[in-house]
C-alpha cells in the first residue's frame, strides 16, 4: 500500500474514533448510563489516544515534529494533566487498593538561576501526549502512589514521575497482582521524540532503590518562543 | 491536586466542583469550522455539553466569514485543514489582516498531529491556542476556561480596542500593568498595550513598551518584530533590518521578518534582495498574497519565467475562494504578452470573462492587455479598436495600474501621444505606490522603444507639483490664503500623498487661522493635513512644530 493511501486510511480511523469518543462521552452524560457504557468510552479513549501517539511518531520519523513553544504555568499544566489523563481518572485495572496520583509540591526545586520559576517554554500539547503515555504506564505498575514534579535551572525543565511499582523488567512473564497489559514500548519512543524537538532533550529511566521507577524528561529552555 | 483510582471512571464525567464556578460558558457565542460534517456536529455537541447555548458551525472560509462579519463570536474553533486550497491559518491571517477579527474574540486552532510542522512558528498571526484534535470534552473545558480567564483579566482593554478608542485602552493598560500577578499576564497586557500605541501612531511610547516587553523576556518573536517594524516606521532602516534578521536567525520561519526585510530591501533599491526575501516567505507560507508580491517583484524586474510561474500559484491558490483577486488574471495576461505568448495571454483573459465579467475597470484593463497581445497576434485593427473601446470606458477613472496598461497598448498600436499622456498621469496619480509604477511604466517605455521619453514621463508629475507648491508658497506670502490653497489642491490632485505639497497645505492653513481667527471650517482641514502627515512621516520635528502652532492659535 501506498504512503500516502496508508497515511489516509490512518487519520480516517483516527477520526471516526474520534467521533465514536464524543458519541459516548454524550451518551456518559445521561444518568441511566450502563456500566458498559463507561467501559466502552474507556476503550475508546485509550485505542484513540494510543493511535494518535502512533501517528506522532510516526510524523517524527517521516519528516520531524516542529514544536510549537508557549509559556505555560508549571504547576497548571501539571495538575491540568492529571486531572485530564485518561489513564489515572478511569484507568484499565481500577480494582484493588486506592491508588493517589499527585503533584508533589515538595520535590520541585527551582535553581536559583533561573530567571523564570514556574514557567515553562515548550509544546503542551506534546508533552500531554508523551507524559500521558508515562502515567498510563505508572498506572499499571505503582502500588499506592504516583507522584510528579518539576526541577529547573537556567537553562533545563526536567519533568519526573515516580511510581512505587517494581519496574517493567521484573515484573515481565511473573504473576503480579494487577493484570498488566502488554507494552508496545510506543510510549517511551513518543517521549524520546517529544524531548529531542524541544532542543535536544533527554529521557530517562531508572529503578529507585526501595522499588518503583523514576522517569525523567528533559527540555532545553530555548528563549524564542511564541507568546499568546 | 491528587486524584484517587478509587474514584475511577466516575471522575471523569463528575465536574470539579470548583470549575465553572466564575466561567458561565452559557453565556458564550461560539463558531465551529470544520469541512467535516460530522466533526463539526461533534465539537458542536461538546460545546453544548460545556454550557453553551448560541453555538453557529460553518464549513468552510467563506460561510465562516459570512458569520464573523454579522456576529461578534466570544470563541472561535477552527479547523487548521479547511480545504487543499485554504487553511486555517490563511483564513485567521486574512481576518487579521483585514481587522474583521474582535480583539475579544478568542481564536482556536484545532490542528492534526500531522500539521505541526506547517503551522509550527511560521507565521506572524498566531491564534490564541492551538488545540490537538481530537481533544476530549474535558480537555477541552481546561483550555477554553484557561482562555476565557485571560480574555477577563484583558477585558477593559479589549473592549476599547474593539470600540477603536485607543487611548483608553493605553489607560486601561496602564492599570493592569500595576495588578498583573506575574510576569505573563504583564506580557500579554504588554502586547495589547502596543497595539493601542501603534494604532495611535505613537512610535515613541511603542519603541518605550517593546523595550519594556524585551526586559521582561528576550527574544519573543512578536517583541522583536515590533521593535523592528517601529524603528521601520521611524525611517530607521539599517536598526529595522539589524532586528530583522536576528529574528530569523533564531525562528527562521517567521515570515513577517522576511516580509519586513523585503520592504527595506525594495526601499533601498536592492531589487535582488528583496525578490530572494519574498520568494522565501511564499516557501515557507505559501498565500496567494505572498505568490502575488513575488511575482510582482519579478516581473518589475524584468525576470518574467519567474512572474508567470508565481501569478499562476497565486491564480491556483486563491481560485474560487474569499481572497481570490481578478487582477492575478491580468498580471498573468500582461507577462504573457511580454514574454511573447498572446495565444497565452488571450486564453487567460477570456478565461476570466465568464468570472469577472468585462465591466469597470477590469473590462478596461482587460481591453487594454488584449489589445497588446492581439497587436502581437498581428491583428492590428483589432488591437486598434479595443484601444478606442478601453479609452472611452476609461473615462475619468484613475488607476496606475490600468493607465500603464493601456498607455503600453497605445503606444504599441502607435498613438504615442495617448501612450505618453496616459503614462505621465499614472506616474501622477501613483500615491504612495509611485516608486513601483514608475518602474512598471518605465519597463513599458522600454519595451515599447520609448526610452528617451522615460524620464519627462516619470518627472513630469514631480515637475508639475513642485511648480504649483512654489506658486502656493508664494500666493501665501503674500497672505493670499484661497488663491495658495487652489493651487496646493491642484498639486494633492495629482498625487495625493505629496510630502511638499501636504506641509504646504498645513502651513498655509495655520497662518490663515493666525490671520482670520479661528473658523471652524479651516480648523477641520488644517487637523486633517496634519493627520495625514503625522501618518506619513511620524514624529518630523516640523510637524511637531505645526502641532504645536496649531494648539496654540485654537486655544487662543
Amino acid at each position: 500500500m501506498q504512503h500516502s493511501l496508508s497515511a489516509l486510511v490512518a487519520h480516517d480511523i483516527k477520526n471516526a474514533l474520534a467521533l465514536l469518543e464524543i458519541d459516548l462521552e454524550q451518551l456518559n452524560h445521561r444518568s441511566d448510563v450502563p456500566i458498559e457504557g463507561a467501559r466502552a468510552y474507556r476503550r475508546c479513549v485509550e485505542l484513540k489516544s494510543r493511535l494518535i501517539g502512533f501517528l506522532t511518531l510516526y510524523k517524527y520519523d517521516q519528516s520531524g515534529l516542529n514544536p510549537l513553544i508557549y509559556e505555560v504555568d508549571l504547576m497548571d499544566f501539571l495538575e491540568e494533566l492529571i486531572m485530564n489523563s485518561p489513564s489515572v481518572v478511569m484507568p484499565e485495572v481500577y480494582q484493588g487498593a486506592p491508588l493517589s496520583v499527585q503533584v508533589d509540591r515538595d520535590r520541585i526545586c527551582v535553581d536559583a538561576a533561573c530567571s523564570h520559576a514556574g514557567v515553562g517554554f515548550f509544546d503542551e500539547n506534546l508533552l500531554e501526549l508523551a507524559l500521558e503515555s508515562v502515567l498510563n504506564n505508572a498506572v499499571r505498575y505503582a502500588h499506592h502512589q504516583i507522584s510528579l514534579w518539576y526541577e529547573q535551572d537556567a537553562e533545563v525543565l526536567v519533568f519526573k514521575v515516580l511510581d512505587d511499582g517494581e519496574s517493567a523488567a521484573d515484573i515481565s512473564g511473573s504473576p503480579g497482582e494487577k493484570e498488566k497489559s502488554a507494552s508496545t514500548g510506543l510510549g517511551l519512543a513518543l517521549c524520546k521524540a517529544v524531548a529531542e524537538v524541544h532542543g535536544a532533550g533527554a529521557i530517562q529511566l531508572e529503578r529507585v532503590a526501595g522499588g518503583g521507577m523514576l522517569f525523567s524528561m528533559t527540555l532545553r529552555q530555548v528563549t524564542c518562543h511564541n507568546h499568546n | 491536586m491528587s486524584i484517587t483510582q478509587e474514584k475511577g471512571i466516575d471522575a471523569l464525567f463528575k465536574k470539579n466542583p470548583l470549575e465553572n464556578e466564575y466561567v458561565d460558558f452559557s453565556r458564550l457565542t461560539a463558531l465551529v469550522i470544520d469541512d467535516i460534517s460530522a466533526m463539526r456536529h461533534a465539537v458542536r455537541s461538546q460545546l453544548h455539553s460545556l454550557g453553551l447555548n448560541a453555538v453557529k458551525v460553518a464549513s468552510n472560509a467563506a460561510e465562516a466569514l459570512v458569520q464573523v462579519q454579522s456576529n461578534a463570536f466570544d470563541l472561535i474553533l477552527c479547523d487548521y485543514n479547511l480545504n487543499k486550497s485554504s487553511s486555517g491559518q490563511h483564513f485567521l491571517e486574512y481576518l487579521r489582516n483585514e481587522n474583521i477579527l474582535n480583539a475579544t474574540t478568542i481564536f482556536v486552532m484545532l490542528t492534526a498531529e500531522t500539521e505541526y510542522s506547517f503551522v509550527a512558528n511560521a507565521v506572524e498571526f498566531i491564534p490564541d491556542d492551538y488545540l490537538l484534535k481530537p481533544c476530549s470534552e474535558k480537555k477541552m473545558r481546561a483550555r477554553l476556561e484557561r482562555l476565557i480567564d485571560r480574555r477577563t483579566f484583558l477585558l477593559p482593554v479589549l473592549k476599547a480596542i474593539d470600540a477603536k478608542e485607543y487611548d483608553a485602552a493605553v489607560v486601561a493598560c496602564d492599570k493592569l500593568l500595576v495588578v498583573a500577578p506575574d510576569d505573563r499576564r504583564m506580557m500579554e497586557v504588554l502586547k495589547r498595550k502596543t497595539e493601542a500605541q501603534l494604532a495611535l501612531h505613537d512610535y515613541e511610547r511603542v519603541l518605550e513598551t517593546y523595550e519594556k516587553a524585551a526586559a521582561l523576556r528576550a527574544d519573543v518573536p512578536w517583541v522583536m518584530m515590533g521593535l523592528a517594524r517601529t524603528h521601520y516606521g521611524r525611517g530607521e532602516l539599517e536598526e529595522a533590518a539589524k532586528i530583522a534578521r536576528s529574528l530569523i536567525e533564531k525562528s527562521p520561519n517567521y515570515v513577517a521578518a522576511y516580509e519586513l526585510l523585503a520592504k527595506i530591501s525594495q526601499e533601498t533599491d536592492d531589487d535582488e534582495g528583496a525578490f530572494e526575501l519574498l520568494s522565501r516567505s511564499s516557501i515557507i507560507l505559501p498565500s496567494a498574497k505572498r505568490f502575488r508580491s513575488v511575482s510582482q517583484a519579478a516581473f518589475l524586474m524584468g525576470k518574467l519565467e519567474e512572474a508567470k510561474s508565481n501569478s499562476e500559484e497565486a491564480i491556483r491558490l486563491s481560485s474560487g475562494s474569499m481572497v481570490e483577486r481578478s487582477g492575478d488574471y491580468l498580471s498573468l495576461a500582461q507577462t504573457l504578452v511580454d514574454m511573447g505568448d498572446h495565444k497565452g495571454a488571450i486564453e487567460t483573459l477570456e478565461k476570466t470573462a465568464r468570472k469577472h465579467g468585462d465591466v469597470g475597470i477590469f473590462g478596461v484593463a482587460k481591453g487594454a492587455i488584449l489589445a497588446q497581445a492581439y497587436f502581437e497576434s498581428g491583428d492590428r485593427e483589432k488591437a486598434k479598436k479595443l484601444v478606442e473601446r478601453s479609452k472611452s470606458l476609461m473615462a475619468n477613472r484613475k488607476n496606475s495600474f490600468v493607465m500603464t496598461a493601456l498607455g503600453k497598448a497605445a503606444l504599441k498600436v502607435g498613438d504615442v501621444m495617448l501612450g505618453l499622456k496616459l503614462m505621465t498621469e499614472a506616474v501622477q496619480v501613483s500615491g504612495k505606490d509611485q516608486k513601483r509604477i514608475a518602474r512598471h511604466v518605465k519597463k513599458s517605455m522600454v519595451d515599447t522603444g520609448h526610452n528617451e521619453k522615460v524620464e519627462d514621463v516619470i518627472d513630469g508629475g514631480k515637475k508639475r507639483i513642485l511648480l504649483l507648491v512654489d506658486e502656493a508658497n508664494k500666493l501665501m506670502r503674500s497672505a493670499h490664503f484661497a488663491e495658495a490653497n487652489e493651487k496646493v489642491l491642484e498639486a494633492l490632485d495629482i498625487q495625493g500623498e505629496n510630502l511638499e505639497a501636504l506641509m504646504t497645505a498645513a502651513q498655509l492653513h495655520l497662518l490663515w487661522l493666525k490671520h482670520k481667527g479661528v473658523d471652524d471650517e479651516i480648523v477641520g482641514r488644517a487637523k486633517s493635513y496634519l493627520i495625514m502627515l503625522d501618518k506619513l512621516v511620524p514624529n518630523n520635528q516640523k510637524v511637531m512644530n505645526f502641532y504645536r502652532f496649531f494648539n496654540e492659535i485654537v486655544s487662543e
